[in-house]
């Protein structure tokens, strides 16, 4: 049987620009208008992957899990126009691993990229981002006092190559924050203790072995692409959720996670890759294409498993 | 007179006569909470034009900073505070405190050259119109053309509203 992908949309003009996205890839289509009839066609389906309207968030739990039962490897939410008001319904059901905010023509890249990725199982790398022929830096941190030379740096350097003071200071602060997180948060030993979460961010620490950091970044004129790994792979699913999801940062900046969210909160889109107990690379997108009178208040996120 | 100049971490304060000015970054070397002691009449007002970067820790010290000037009763004011900043008084409430903006930089872009500037708002002087969040006219300096506020206005001057 060929392979599938369920798309569950009510808007049928929707349903047919995501149906020629993603038959690229080579995947049937298949379309349902609502999750009522979602669920009746994947009683007939092993979908490799569900696509669905992020505004009727509030119905798609159940939906989901029959999807997963059913063989779909993950499930996509697209949310349109109405962004800045759904998004804290859907952070804060903190289910959604796959949220595409933007319309087209970004979504078309969002979507594709994100579709590969799932069904291919190919996870990591900032390239993929990227278009072809863009340099990446690359910078190991070997101490921790590097980082602020470090994203001081990226600042100076994207506005040396003609990027706005915003863009640049949103790049150093994302930056900043991811690194600081595979720094502190990332290292844990046998016990499953984060030895290093409480070592105050201003003392230096050797970042030797499995403790260095790996930043990369580069630009291809649609993107300002940040990507940071780490070498513990310690960052899971759940986590990730509940600090997109942080209501007290709005508030208090308070909490645990507050680090993520920011750097959420200050990019265009936030990709996490995560091989258990090996990996964790957080690539962070700033789209430098349109004035910020035209961006979106809201963000897209994908959060990628490695598969044992 | 010459005015004193400290350096905490990677932020120098220089003391004027009536305020402080900062430029640099606020991280965790700053050690903002320190700034209450140079309050003056029970009055602390900082210029932070300079300041070209607060990440979650300086947040965090912020916070700490204005939660303090409250519990001791002072009056913080903040004048000519960056877009850095700005963005973060909008992101994190707590940010804000009970502090009194009186002057910021705001982004404007010209239609007709394509130049990009952050100019500089006087809250109070426009206070009537920023409450309508109707930006300020500006003429771009290089064609003379008006400008276009390059931000969503009740995104950008969403630190003004009262909390």
């Amino acid at each position: 049987m060929r392979a599938s992908i369920l798309i569950v949309h009510p808007d049928r003009k929707t349903q047919r620009t995501i149906q020629r996205i993603l038959g690229v890839t080579g995947h049937s289509i298949e379309v349902a208008d609502d999750f009522e009839q979602g669920t009746r066609m994947l009683a007939n389906l092993a979908p490799s992957l569900v696509v669905v309207d992020g505004s009727a968030i509030g119905d798609a739990a159940a939906f989901f899990a029959y999807a997963h039962a059913r063989g779909a490897e993950a499930c996509m939410t697209l949310l349109g126009a109405a962004a800045s008001e759904a998004l804290p319904r859907i952070l804060e059901a903190t289910a959604i691993t796959n949220l595409l905010v933007h319309p087209m023509p970004v979504l078309g890249e969002e979507l594709v990229i994100t579709a590969q990725k799932l069904l291919r199982g190919e996870l990591f790398g900032v390239e993929k981002y990227l278009l072809w022929g863009t340099t990446l830096e690359t910078h190991t941190l070997t101490h921790a006092s590097q980082r602020a030379d470090l994203t001081s740096m990226l600042g100076e350097h994207l506005k040396a190559r003609g990027q706005s003071a915003r863009v640049a200071s949103m790049a150093r602060l994302v930056a900043d924050e991811l690194i600081s997180n595979a720094v502190h948060n990332a290292p844990v030993n046998a016990d499953g203790e984060h030895y290093r979460r409480d070592t105050p961010r201003d003392i230096e620490l050797a970042l030797d072995g499995r403790h260095e950091v790996r930043l990369r970044w580069g630009c291809d004129a649609r993107y300002v692409a940040i990507e940071v790994t780490d070498h513990f792979g310690s960052l899971d699913r759940a986590t990730i959720l509940h600090a997109l999801a942080k209501s007290e940062v709005r508030e208090s900046g308070g909490g645990a996670g507050m680090g993520i969210s920011l750097a959420y909160r200050s990019c265009d889109h936030l990709v996490f890759n995560l091989a258990p107990g090996r990996t964790t690379e957080i690539i962070a997108l700033v789209d430098i294409r349109y004035p910020p009178s035209e961006r979106m208040s809201a963000s897209s996120y994908n959060v990628f498993v490695e598969k044992p | 007179m010459t005015a004193a100049v400290e350096t905490k971490g990677r932020l120098q304060i220089t003391h004027a006569a009536d305020h402080l000015v900062l430029v640099g970054s606020i991280d965790e070397t700053a050690a903002v909470l320190d700034l209450l002691a140079s309050a003056r009449d029970r009055r602390l007002v900082l210029d932070l034009a300079g300041v070209a970067f607060i990440n979650s820790l300086g947040v965090r010290d912020w916070i700490r900073m204005q939660a303090a000037a409250q519990k001791a009763g002072l009056a913080v004011e903040l004048r000519r505070v960056s877009e850095p900043l700005v963005h973060q008084l909008n992101m994190i409430i707590a940010t804000r405190g009970d502090a009194a903006v009186t002057s910021f930089y705001a982004p404007y872009q010209c239609d007709s050259c394509g130049r990009e500037e952050s100019i500089l708002i006087d809250a109070v002087a426009h206070a009537t119109r920023l409450a309508k969040l109707e930006p300020p006219p500006v003429t771009c300096p290089e064609c003379s053309a008006q400008m276009a506020f390059n931000d969503f206005p009740e995104r950008y001057f969403s630190f003004l509203a009262p909390t």
